[in-house]
């Protein structure tokens, strides 16, 4: 592994860590964002690096053959209905607490069933 | 400069550009900011797919991913915009529960990847890979994916109908008709 890196040879390792190191900076943003956006963000870059992993191994094992290519477009699809769920969760959120702050959403909140804030 | 060199060269620069630019999703205080570098991250894998050869699947990439999802998540920034536009630095307790999360994972993800022989990676041509993706998705054979890619257009019309339905506005007094209707 050592030796293909250095010599700057994109071989199979040098995809797997790079695509490796995306999903960690990930799992970062997941655990360490607080705005329920940013965690979505972060959500994106991890099933980012999953999809590109993927189209690797797609091209290592099987290049006659696209199955990792069909995942990735389905990585893409589930993306796009995961974001449109979450849009409409956080939206309602705001409009109830006016705040997306994860570590702020115990209890019933401030602006809970039209109470007053 | 060679084919092949040009490949690593630009190989090398996708990565350290997207590494940077994910540092800047996860990191940046703003997240309107931490959006525009998400684009840049999916623009990167855009060109990671061009370089593997699936310049269908870049092209995909580039149109919906980053012109179609992202944009959806700058409007979600915008509508969810809280009178704290900045987000905090993270406490050092999280702080470190990430690092150590994230390094965890990437020390057991790259143990367990080790075992596998290094390979050239080479993918078809570029350009190539349109037709047999189209094939693939509309084939009803044993390697087919025709009932996925149909299952999908259902889980897309589930999530644009659930999506309407939690965030529209409800009228408290039609609420409660609807409430004694049931």
């Amino acid at each position: 592994m050592a030796e293909n890196l250095a010599s700057g040879a994109t071989g199979l390792h040098a995809w797997l860590l790079v695509t490796s190191a995306l999903f960690s900076v990930g799992v970062y943003g997941l655990l360490t964002r607080r705005n329920a956006v940013g965690i979505l963000l972060s959500l994106e870059l991890c099933l980012n690096a999953a999809a590109v992993q993927f189209v690797v191994f797609n091209a290592v094992r099987a290049p006659a053959r696209v199955d990792g290519a069909v995942m990735a477009l389905f990585v893409v699809a589930v993306a796009a209905a995961e974001v449109v769920v979450a849009m409409a969760i956080f939206v309602l959120l705001y409009s109830r607490r006016r705040t997306v702050d994860v570590t702020d959403l115990t209890g019933d909140g401030p602006g809970h069933a039209g109470g007053a804030p | 400069m060679s084919a092949e060199a040009l490949r690593t060269a630009l190989f090398w620069l996708f990565a350290a550009l997207s590494l940077a630019l994910a540092w800047s999703v996860v990191g940046n205080r703003r997240l309107l900011r931490a959006a525009a570098a998400l684009m840049g991250v999916l623009g990167c894998s855009a060109g990671f797919y061009a370089l593997l050869g699936f310049g269908f699947l870049a092209g995909v990439q580039v149109l919906v991913y980053v012109g179609g999802i992202v944009v959806l998540l700058v409007f979600l920034v915008m509508l969810t915009r809280t009178q704290a536009l900045l987000e905090d630095e993270p406490t050092p307790w999280r702080h470190n529960v990430g690092v150590v999360a994230a390094l965890a994972f990437f020390a057991t993800n790259l143990w367990a990847l080790a075992g596998l022989p290094d390979a050239p990676v080479v993918g078809p041509a570029l350009g190539g890979d349109t037709r047999a993706i189209g094939r693939a998705l509309l084939d009803v054979g044993a390697t087919g994916y025709v009932l996925p890619f149909e299952l999908v257009s259902v889980l897309l019309l589930a999530a644009l109908v659930g999506g309407i339905a939690v965030a529209r506005k409800v009228d408290p007094a039609s609420q409660s008709a609807e409430a004694d209707h049931g």
